[in-house]
């Protein structure tokens, strides 16, 4: 007998992708950050501030924080409970779609995603250290990993184990053009005499996405700003790249009943990327793309949502 | 040595393990010595992992703190030593359970139609009337196979001249059998070396039993009839449990709103394919919740429409609703005569002696004796709103007597039981702790009785309140094939 994926164990499962995803982002991206700041001159403006940027909630952290210092950064970003994004809230959250979807994993998968976020919690509930902090996102990224990879081979890759890849490939394609946006806007106002430096902020946005020994492996040339932008982009082996977690998307959804809509828009994301050469854009075309590539993948969730989620389903008559 | 069985006092009670002069009961031997043969430090490192496994297999239950404040969740809390019963003593205990369900789905099937019980003269008819768990929507309906209670959860507790009685039936939705499984996983964890020692029935298969009693239930005959466990969702006391049955049974675990009944009064389910009927439903929310059309208007738990989709005969609900009418602990004080009018047969497991409060003489007796009584009233469960006299003040006695004055019909009361002990481990020595035990009996096409039960200890000294929403806690029960 097959079991039936219900609308909501969909969603659940979706979004346990999409939590999990955001959780190691967020920690790759805190101890990214760490490590550039070692090597930036402190006149430097962007520090901490554009974690926040990435994350994407300014104003939320201004009205919490007097000012954006590394403590109070690292604070919003890792152990806040009133920022939604922040990672202990999305190791809870993780942990409750997880809960309530424990019928269609291997059991033993709660355990590891309910020891995470103990784990984490109990990191927090001191204050964290420079080096205690980096402990602790090594340890986070390396239990996500380890769940990841426990589904992966455990789990049957029927349609649940499907919306857990498109949530988690949502996540991350939306992250990676977060980190681009942003890294590039900073880069901006890195100009008068600090272009040395935009070399080593490439190759923090590469290290953010775990892409700098890859970039050496597969292009074979310094950083520069056309080539990890293709790299980025286009890169079909890379996978973090947007063409490589598109491409993944569209093919957990064609496995998929009902996929004409989401398929359709992932489709629009994917000749989008192959539309535009990226190494060609000049900052404020680039920063429009990216918005576009956004706006796109946003319609993407929308389409999901819309057609496995919360469909309005008509009641057959006998 | 941490636990010596020489010191170890249960005066005056029946205790599960040790006899009167400190030795093991038949079949215990290896188990005693094996226990007084850890050092503290060993005992020690078995709780601990214990404690590890239930917190990372995430076993938890759910305690509401009160008014506004709401719930939260609690580890199970776990007793390392195991309780154990003979075969040869427990297969008379199971089969009384049997008789006992078989005659009370008898008897609700009854009240439902024709009612001979009642016009016998047998049960007062003004009693199920009157009762608020009789629910006239039910009248007429005819479940597969008669049956209405499939999955029942009898209270077993142990006085201490060593007698069993049956303390309450639980027919509605009764819970623990999650917590009984895991107890034995977390066993199998912490002392793998006994179960080398000892021939301890399996109980592993109750979700396979389950799943095929609900599929007998079917109202479609089909190979593979669509079952599905409804409940109110994850902030309920026992959600774990009914995230643990569904995935045990492979089958949907499903909230009201995954649920939908069509115009051809079928109930479908909500998913990724699009709507797909459903067979059977092993609900595990109260009948009031089932469907704001028929019941509570503000139940959003439930769906509208189900309870006409059952009573068209398009689905089957475990347990049906309306059973709670047998499970009145008013109604309990008949079952003995239940039984023999239904079988034939004379109760194979005794019923504690109690006292009906709608009867003059024993009301009177009851008030002049409340302090040595338990009292309780028709339809409260997890031991609240009761009273247990020895334990009471004089304002809560006084308050009761007021209470059962002025609605006789909703109390009966139970002479104070010394409910038997099982040594429990109280830092790192074995003292007496009061238990009860509860076994699960699944009634469908076929009946089956669960091999042991969960067995629940309150774990304060002295305490008999074994509920886990009270401080209760739990044991591994073995069933034990002694030659």
């Amino acid at each position: 007998m097959k079991q039936h994926t219900l609308s909501k164990t969909a969603e659940r499962i979706y979004w346990l992708g999409r939590y999990l995803e955001r959780a190691e982002s967020t920690a790759r991206l805190v101890n990214v950050n760490s490590n550039l700041l070692m090597d930036l001159p402190r006149k430097i403006p962007l520090a901490w501030s554009s974690l926040i940027d990435i994350m994407g909630n300014r104003e939320h952290f201004n009205t919490l924080y007097d000012a954006p210092d590394e403590r109070n950064v690292v604070r919003y970003l890792t152990a806040d409970q009133h920022n939604p994004g922040s990672l202990l809230i999305s190791l809870s959250m993780a942990r409750e779609n997880a809960r309530t979807i424990r019928e269609i994993m291997p059991r033993v998968a709660f355990e590891y995603i309910n020891d995470l976020f103990l784990y984490a919690k109990d990191q927090v509930s001191n204050p964290l250290s420079r080096s205690r902090t980096t402990a602790m996102m090594e340890g986070v990224m390396r239990r996500v990993q380890h769940i990841a990879g426990f589904l992966s081979g455990t789990m049957v890759h029927g349609d649940t184990w499907s919306f857990l890849r498109i949530g988690e490939f949502l996540e991350r394609a939306d992250m990676t053009t977060r980190i681009i946006d942003v890294r590039s806007v900073d880069m901006l106002e890195l100009t008068e005499g600090l272009e040395p430096y935009s070399q080593l902020q490439w190759r923090s946005v590469l290290r953010s996405l775990h892409a700098l020994q890859s970039y050496h492996l597969a292009v074979q040339e310094p950083i520069q700003q056309p080539l990890v932008l293709q790299f980025l982009f286009n890169n079909d082996e890379l996978p973090r790249s947007l063409a490589y977690c598109t491409s993944r998307i569209r093919s957990s959804l064609r496995s998929l009943p009902r996929n004409q809509k989401p398929l359709a828009a992932i489709n629009r994301v994917i000749r989008l990327l192959d539309s535009v050469d990226v190494a060609k854009l000049k900052a404020v075309e680039l920063h429009a793309f990216i918005d576009n590539c956004q706006l796109q993948l946003a319609h993407v969730s929308r389409d999901i949502d819309r057609t496995y989620f919360h469909a309005r389903l008509r009641v057959a008559h006998s | 040595m941490s636990i010596d069985w020489k010191e170890y006092q249960a005066a005056g009670l029946w205790d599960e393990l040790i006899n009167d002069h400190g030795g093991a009961r038949p079949g215990a031997d290896n188990l005693c010595q094996m226990l007084a043969r850890l050092s503290d430090a060993e005992l020690n490192a078995r709780k601990t992992a214990a404690e590890a496994a239930i917190r990372t297999m995430g076993i938890t239950f759910t305690v509401y703190t009160g008014e506004g404040s709401g719930s939260i969740d609690r580890e199970w809390p776990f007793d390392i030593i195991p309780r154990m019963v003979p075969k040869a003593e427990w297969d008379p205990i199971a089969n009384g359970l049997k008789q006992r369900v078989n005659a009370l789905n008898r008897f609700i099937d009854d009240v439902y139609h024709a009612q001979h019980i009642l016009n016998d003269g047998i049960v007062p008819r003004e009693l199920i009337e009157k009762s608020k768990d009789f629910r006239r929507e039910c009248i007429g309906v005819s479940p597969a196979h008669g049956v209405w209670s499939h999955v029942c959860g009898t209270d077993l507790v142990r006085d201490a001249d060593g007698t069993v009685y049956v303390l309450e039936d639980n027919l509605r939705v009764p819970s623990g059998v999650s917590y009984m499984l895991e107890n034995r996983e977390v066993m199998k964890r912490v002392f793998p070396e006994l179960f080398e020692d000892y021939r301890i029935m399996p109980i592993d298969d109750y979700p396979d039993q389950l799943v095929r009693t609900l599929r007998s239930l079917s109202p479609r005959k089909i190979k593979s009839p669509e079952v599905v466990v409804l409940t109110p969702g994850i902030f309920n006391s026992a959600y774990f449990e009914h995230a643990y049955l569904a995935q045990a049974m492979a089958c949907e675990l499903v909230e009201g709103s995954d649920l939908v009944v069509g115009k051809d009064d079928c109930v479908y389910m909500r998913t990724i394919e699009g709507l797909i009927r459903v067979d059977v439903i092993y609900r595990r929310i109260d009948d009031l919740f089932l469907d704001p059309k028929v019941f509570r208007k503000d139940s959003a738990l439930g769906v509208p429409g189900l309870i006409r989709a059952w009573r068209s005969g398009n689905v089957a609900l475990a347990n049906a609703p309306g059973c709670g009418v047998a499970d009145d602990k008013v109604i309990y004080t008949y079952v003995p005569q239940i039984i023999r009018y239904y079988l034939g047969e004379e109760p194979i497991l005794p019923n504690v002696p109690s006292y009906r409060c709608v009867d003059k003489d024993s009301r009177d007796y009851v008030i002049a004796n409340i302090d040595k009584m338990v009292v309780k009233p028709a339809n409260e469960s997890g031991g609240y709103g009761m009273l247990i006299g020895p334990k009471s003040t004089k304002a809560e006695r006084r308050k009761f007597v007021r209470q059962i004055l002025a609605n006789p019909r909703n109390y009966m009361a139970q002479p104070m039981l010394m409910l038997s002990t099982a040594p429990t481990l109280v830092h790192n020595h074995a003292e007496p702790r009061h238990l009860d035990l509860r076994p699960f009996i699944l009634s469908g096409a076929a009946t089956y009785v669960t091999t042991g039960g969960l067995t629940r200890v309150a774990m304060r000294k002295g305490s008999m309140v074994v509920n886990s929403s009270q401080g209760g806690g739990s044991k591994d029960t073995w069933i034990v094939d002694v030659e």
